[in-house]
C-alpha cells in the first residue's frame, strides 16, 4: 500500500517535473549558448592573437629585413662618393624607410581597424547580452507564472481527488454506520420482546407457585388446626387431671398468690390515687380559673343588661311621649269630625226633616289625652307600694318592714356593701346558714355529703339551700348584709324594749368596732330562720318590683281595647236610626232635585212662548190701530 | 468645516452646516491614559535617558512604535531588541529586502545595510576611518554577512597630475597609496558573528569617469583583504568576484587563507586566474576545509586544471567544484577524469565550455561507471562528438547515481543524448523515491524515540 501511495505521489507531479524540467531547460540554454558563444569568442580571440602575433611576427622580420638593408644602403652610401650616386641612394634609402613606414602605418591601421571591430564587436556582445538577460528573464517569469499554474493545477486536482476520496469514505462510512445501527436496533428490539415474553411467563409462574403455595398453606392450617383441637382436648383431660390432683396444693399457694395479688393491686391503686389528685389538682385549679373567669364575664354582662335596660327605660318614655301627642293629635281631629258630622246632622234635622235635633250624649268630648291604664302608674313606683304597705300594716311589722325597705332601698349600695364585706365573714354566715337551715335539705345528700371534707360539704350545701330557696348566688352577699343587719334591729328592739337606755349607742358603737369574725358567735341561731324568712319575703317582693318594671311599659300599649271602645264610640256618635234617616232624607232630596230640573227644562219653553204671546198682541194691537185708522 | 462669522457667507448653506460627522479630522478626543503618557514622555526623551528594560512587553510594543528613527546607534544598538523599531529604521532606509535572507531579524537587516552602506560609500584618506572604529563594537555581535557590491577608489586628481609626467612614472607608482581602496583589517577581525563575505573591487554608476584601474584590486588591497580574511575567523563564506584578480594575486591571497578554521566556501568566479593561481589554489584544497570552490570564468589551462585534479585526487572534503568557462582542454579534462577515480567526495562537477573533446569524457565515463559518488556533471559546451556521446550512453547504462547531466550543445548524437536523459530522469525519480523513504524513516525512528 505504502509504496502504491508512494507511486500514487510520484505519478501525480510527473507532469510537473517535466515541466519544470523542460522550462529550466528553456532558461539554461540561453546561458549555455553564451557560455559557448563565449568560448567560442576566446577561441577566436586566441586564434585572432595567434594570427595577430604571426603577422607581427612578420612584419617584424620583413621590416628588419629592410632595416638591414637600409642599414646596409647606409654603409654603402658612405663609399659612394659622386653626389648623383649619393643622391640616388639617398632617395633609395628614403623610399626604403618610407616603404618601412608605410608599412608599420599599415599595421599600425590594421591593428586600429582590428580594434575598433573588437570595440564594435564587444558593444554588440554587451547588447546582446542584455538582450539575452531580458529573454532570460522574461522566460523566468514565464516559467514562473506556468508552474504557479501548473502547481495550482495539481493542487485543484489533489484537492478534488481528496475531497471525492474522503466522500466516499464518508458515504460508506456513513451506510456502514445506518446498517450497524439498524442491525443494532433490531436486536434491542427483539431483546425487549423476549424478555417482555419471558417476564410474562415468570409472572405466570409466580401467579401459579403463590396460588399452590397458599393452597398448600391452607391445607396445612386446617390440618394443624384439627391436630391442635385434638392436642388441647387432649391437653384438657390431662389437665383436669392434674387440677384434680393438685387442687389442695393450689390452695395454698393461690392464698400466697393472693396476698402477692393484694399487695401489688394496692400499690397500684396508691398510684392511681396520686395519679387521680393530680389530675383532680389540675382540674381545680382549671375550675376555678374558668369560674373566675366566667365571674368577671358574668359581671360585665350584668352591666351590660343594666344599660339595655336604661335604654328601654328611655325608649319607653319617648314611646309615651309620641303616643300621647299622636293621641292628641288624632283625637282633636276625630272631635272635629265628630263635630262636623254632629252638625250635618243637625241641619240634615232642622232644615230639610223640621225634626228637632238633640246634641247626643257625649261624655268622651270631654276627655283630653291618652286614656290611662288605672293602676299601673302607681306600680311604677315601689316606694310608694311601700308605703302603701306599711300602712296596711301592723306597727310592730313595720319597722320590720321599714328596715326592709330601707335594706332594699340600700340595694343600689348594697354593690358597694358586697365588696365591702370580707370574704371570712361570707364564710361564716354561709356555714351558720348551712347549719340552721339544714332542715330545709333533704337527708339523702346530706348523707352523701359525709364523707366529703367540711368546707366542701358547706359548698354543696350551700349550692342546694340556695336553689331550694330561691335565690342565686349573688344574691349571697345581700343575704349576709342583711342577716347582719337584721341581728342589730333585733338587738336594738331588744334592747328598744328592755332598756331604750344610751347603751345601745355603745353597743353599736361596740358593735361597729367588733371584728366581723365574732359575728357568727353573736348571731343568734334562732334568728337566723326568721331572718332569712323576712329576707326571703323582702327578695321576692323586690324581684316582682323589678320584672313588673319591665313590664309595665308594655302593658300600656297593651290596653287598646279600652281605646277601641273609645274610638267606637267617637265612629257612633251618629246613630242607625239616624243614618237610616238619612238615607230616605237623600232620596226624597233627589226626587225633589230631579222635579226640580224638569221645572227648569221647561222655564225657557215658557218664556219663548210669553215672547210669542207679547209678539202677537203687538201684531194684533198694530192691526187693530190700522183697521181703525183705515176705518177712521 | 469653519464657520465664517459674515452674514452674507453664513447664508451659503453650505457654510450653515454643523453636521460633525463629515469633519473627516474630527474625532472624540478621549483623554489618553497616564501609561501612555508617560510611554509617550520615555518616547520623546529616550535619548537622554533610555529606559527599556524595566518595561512590559506590551509598552516595549508601543515604545518601539514611537521611537525615533533617527536616533544615535549607540543609543539604541545594544538596548533595544529586535522588532518592530528595527523595521521601522530599514523603512527610513528604503528597500526592504527579503526578511528571510536575514534569518528573520530586522535589526540584522538594518545593521547589515547599515555597514554595507558605510564600507561602499567609504572614500579613502577621505572619510575617518574612526566611524568605523566606533560603529563596529555596536554592530558586531548583529552582522553575520556583508555584501559590499563597490568600494569606492580615493580621490583620483593627484593621479592624473602624475599621469601627466609621462606612463613610466605610473609604472613606478603601481604601489603608490593613491590606487587602494578600503582597508578591511580595521574591522574584519572585530565582527566576531561574520559568516559570510561578499566584497567586489568595482565601482557602480561610474558613468564618462570610467577607468580601467576603478574595477581592479591592487595587490596591497588583495593583501590587506587577505590578512583580514585571515583574521576572521568565523568566516565560512568568502566571495570576491569581478575583481581582475591575477595568478600573482591570488597566490598572495591563498598564502594568507592556508589553514583557515572556518572557510567553506571560496567563490572566485569572474576574475583572471591563471595556471600559477589555480596550482595554488589545488594546494589550498588541501590544506582547508573547503566544501565548495567555484573557479568559472578564469583562465585555467591544461596545467592548473592538472594541478586541481592533483589536489583533487588527495582530497575529501571538496562536495562541489566549478571550473565553468576555462580553458581546460583534453589535458586538463583527462586529468580530472582520471583524479576522480580516486575521489570519493565529489558530487558537483562543472566543465562547461572548456573545450573538452571525446577523451575527457571517456574519461569521465569511466569515472560514472566506477564511481557513483557524482551526482551532478555539466559538460555542455564542449565538442565532445559522436565517441563521447556514445561512451556517456554507455557510462549512463551502467550508473544509477548521476541526476543531472547537461550535455547540450556537445554535438553529441540526439539518440545517446536522450538516453543519458532518460537514465538520469529515472534516476532522479529514484533518488526521490530514497530520499522519501529516508525521510519517513526518519521521522518513523523519531516517533518511536
Amino acid at each position: 500500500e505504502e509504496e502504491e501511495e508512494e507511486g500514487s505521489e510520484k505519478i501525480l507531479p510527473q507532469r510537473v517535473i517535466n515541466l519544470n524540467r523542460d522550462l529550466t531547460t528553456l532558461v539554461t540554454n540561453i546561458q549555455t549558448a553564451a557560455d559557448a558563444k563565449e568560448s567560442l569568442r576566446r577561441a577566436e580571440l586566441e586564434e585572432a592573437r595567434r594570427l595577430r602575433l604571426e603577422r607581427l611576427e612578420k612584419d617584424l622580420k620583413s621590416s628588419q629585413e629592410i632595416f638591414e638593408e637600409i642599414t646596409r644602403g647606409w654603409s654603402l652610401s658612405t663609399q659612394r662618393a659622386i653626389p648623383q650616386e649619393l643622391h640616388e641612394a639617398l632617395n633609395n634609402q628614403q623610399q626604403l624607410c618610407d616603404a618601412l613606414i608605410e608599412d608599420k602605418k599599415k599595421l599600425i591601421n590594421d591593428l586600429q581597424q582590428e580594434l575598433k571591430v573588437g570595440d564594435d564587436r564587444y558593444v554588440k556582445d554587451l547588447r546582446k547580452q542584455t538582450e539575452e538577460l531580458d529573454l532570460m528573464m522574461e522566460r523566468m517569469e514565464d516559467q514562473i507564472k506556468t508552474l504557479i499554474k501548473a502547481y495550482r493545477e495539481e493542487l485543484t486536482q489533489i484537492e478534488r481527488v481528496y475531497t471525492q476520496e474522503s466522500e466516499i469514505l464518508l458515504t460508506k462510512d456513513k451506510i456502514e454506520w445506518d446498517q450497524h445501527m439498524k442491525g443494532l436496533w433490531e436486536e434491542e428490539l427483539k431483546r425487549l420482546t423476549q424478555r417482555t415474553v419471558k417476564v410474562e411467563e415468570y409472572e405466570n409462574i409466580i401467579h401459579n407457585l403463590m396460588i399452590e403455595t397458599w393452597r398448600k398453606h391452607s391445607i396445612i392450617q386446617t390440618k394443624q388446626h384439627a391436630s391442635f383441637q385434638v392436642l388441647e382436648r387432649e391437653s384438657k383431660q390431662l389437665r383436669i387431671a392434674k387440677f384434680t390432683k393438685t387442687h389442695t396444693r393450689h390452695e395454698i399457694a393461690e392464698s400466697k398468690f393472693s396476698l402477692t395479688n393484694i399487695k401489688t393491686r394496692l400499690s397500684r391503686m396508691k398510684k392511681q390515687m396520686a395519679n387521680l389528685s393530680d389530675k383532680y389538682k389540675s382540674q381545680r385549679d382549671e375550675f376555678t380559673k374558668k369560674s373566675r373567669y366566667l365571674s368577671e364575664d358574668y359581671k360585665r354582662k350584668i352591666k351590660q343588661y343594666e344599660r339595655i335596660q336604661k335604654q328601654l327605660k328611655h325608649f319607653a318614655v319617648a314611646d309615651d311621649r309620641k303616643f300621647e301627642e299622636m293621641w292628641l293629635m288624632i283625637d282633636a281631629e276625630v272631635k272635629q269630625l265628630v263635630e262636623r258630622a254632629l252638625d250635618i246632622d243637625s241641619q240634615i234635622c232642622k232644615q230639610h226633616l223640621g225634626v228637632a235635633w238633640e246634641r247626643p250624649v257625649m261624655g268622651f268630648m270631654e276627655l283630653c289625652g291618652p286614656i290611662q291604664p288605672q293602676g299601673v302608674p302607681q306600680l311604677l313606683h315601689t316606694g310608694q307600694d311601700s308605703q302603701d304597705s306599711q300602712r296596711m300594716m301592723d306597727p310592730s311589722v313595720r319597722k320590720e318592714i321599714e328596715a326592709e325597705g330601707s335594706a332594699v332601698q340600700s340595694e343600689s349600695g348594697a354593690k358597694e356593701e358586697e365588696e365591702k364585706l370580707p370574704m371570712e365573714t361570707l364564710k361564716g354566715v354561709m356555714e351558720l346558714l348551712c347549719d340552721k337551715a339544714g332542715f330545709l335539705m333533704e337527708d339523702k345528700l346530706l348523707k352523701l355529703l359525709i364523707p366529703l371534707g367540711k368546707e366542701e360539704q358547706t359548698v354543696v350545701k350551700l349550692g342546694s339551700l340556695l336553689s331550694y330557696i330561691g335565690i342565686e348566688e349573688e344574691d349571697i352577699p345581700k343575704l349576709a348584709a342583711f342577716l347582719l343587719k337584721y341581728r342589730h334591729q333585733q338587738r336594738e328592739q331588744t334592747e328598744d324594749v328592755c332598756d331604750g337606755s344610751g347603751e345601745s349607742n355603745n353597743k353599736a358603737e361596740e358593735e361597729e368596732t367588733e371584728p366581723t369574725t365574732h359575728l357568727t358567735s353573736d348571731l343568734d341561731p334562732y334568728d337566723v330562720v326568721p331572718a332569712l324568712k323576712s329576707f326571703l319575703r323582702q327578695h321576692m317582693r323586690s324581684r316582682e318590683s323589678s320584672s313588673r318594671q319591665h313590664h309595665s311599659v308594655y302593658e300600656a300599649a297593651r290596653d287598646s281595647s279600652e281605646d277601641e271602645a273609645y274610638w267606637q264610640s267617637m265612629g257612633s256618635v251618629i246613630c242607625e236610626d239616624q243614618l237610616r234617616l238619612w238615607d230616605t232624607a237623600e232620596n226624597k232630596l233627589r226626587q225633589y232635585q230631579a222635579v226640580l230640573a224638569e221645572i227648569s227644562a221647561l222655564v225657557p219653553e215658557t218664556e219663548s212662548l210669553q215672547q210669542q204671546n207679547r209678539e202677537l198682541r203687538m201684531l194684533l194691537q198694530q192691526t187693530l190701530k190700522v183697521s181703525t185708522d183705515l176705518e177712521m | 468645516m469653519s464657520r465664517s462669522p459674515d452674514p452674507p457667507e453664513a447664508a451659503d448653506p453650505r457654510q450653515l452646516r454643523r453636521i460633525i460627522a463629515e469633519d473627516a479630522h474630527w474625532f472624540l478626543n478621549t483623554v489618553p491614559s497616564l501609561s501612555n503618557l508617560c510611554l509617550q514622555s520615555i518616547v520623546n526623551h529616550f535619548e537622554e535617558r533610555p529606559i527599556w528594560e524595566n518595561l512590559s512587553p506590551v509598552h516595549k510594543d508601543f515604545v518601539q512604535e514611537r521611537l525615533s528613527t533617527s536616533m544615535p546607534l549607540h543609543v539604541t544598538a545594544n538596548l533595544i531588541h529586535d522588532g518592530v523599531y528595527w523595521k521601522r529604521c530599514c523603512e527610513k532606509w528604503g528597500g526592504i529586502r527579503d526578511l528571510t535572507h536575514y534569518g528573520n531579524s530586522w535589526k540584522r537587516m538594518f545593521f547589515e545595510k547599515h555597514m554595507e552602506n558605510m564600507i561602499e560609500l567609504f572614500i579613502p584618506d577621505v572619510t575617518e576611518p574612526k566611524t568605523f572604529v566606533e560603529m563596529v563594537p555596536l554592530c558586531k555581535d548583529y552582522i553575520k554577512r556583508l555584501n559590499i557590491s563597490q568600494l569606492l577608489p580615493p580621490v583620483t586628481e593627484p593621479q592624473k597630475e602624475e599621469e601627466e609626467y609621462g606612463s613610466e612614472l605610473v609604472i613606478e607608482n603601481e604601489d603608490g597609496p593613491s590606487m587602494d581602496h578600503f582597508d578591511f583589517n580595521i574591522m574584519l577581525d572585530k565582527l566576531t558573528n561574520l559568516e559570510e563575505f561578499h566584497v567586489v573591487y568595482r565601482v557602480k554608476q561610474c558613468g564618462l569617469n570610467f577607468e580601467c584601474k576603478m574595477f581592479e584590486m591592487t595587490h596591497r588591497d588583495c593583501e590587506s583583504l587577505a590578512k583580514a580574511v585571515k583574521s576572521c575567523k568565523t568566516l565560512k563564506i568568502l566571495r570576491l568576484n569581478l575583481s581582475h584578480m591575477e595568478d600573482t594575486k591570488c597566490r598572495l591571497l591563498v598564502k594568507y587563507l592556508l589553514d583557515h578554521p572556518s572557510l567553506r566556501e571560496l567563490d572566485l568566479s569572474h576574475n583572471l586566474i591563471g595556471d600559477k593561481g589555480a596550482r595554488a589554489i589545488g594546494k589550498l584544497l588541501n590544506r582547508s576545509s573547503l566544501e565548495t570552490l567555484n573557479l568559472c570564468d578564469n583562465n585555467i589551462g591544461g596545467p592548473g586544471a592538472k594541478a586541481l585534479a592533483h589536489a583533487l585526487s588527495m582530497n575529501s572534503t571538496l562536495l562541489s567544484l566549478n571550473l565553468r568557462l576555462n580553458r581546460l582542454r583534453d589535458e586538463g579534462g583527462q586529468a580530472i577524469g582520471k583524479a576522480l577515480l580516486n575521489n570519493n567526495t565529489l558530487l558537483l562537477l562543472h566543465l562547461g565550455a572548456n573545450e573538452v573533446t571525446w577523451p575527457s569524457a571517456i574519461a569521465l565515463s569511466k569515472v560514472l561507471v566506477q564511481r557513483s559518488t557524482l551526482k551532478s556533471l555539466n559538460l555542455s559546451c564542449n565538442n565532445l562528438g559522436v565517441d563521447g556521446g556514445k561512451a556517456l550512453e554507455e557510462a549512463m547504462s551502467n550508473n544509477s547515481s548521476l541526476t543531472e547531466c547537461d550535455i547540450r550543445l556537445t554535438e553529441v548524437e540526439e539518440q545517446s543524448a536522450s538516453f543519458v536523459n532518460q537514465v538520469v530522469w529515472t534516476n532522479q525519480s529514484l533518488e526521490q523515491r530514497r530520499h522519501a523513504r529516508e525521510s519517513k524513516t526518519k521521522k518513523t525512528s523519531t516517533a518511536v524515540y
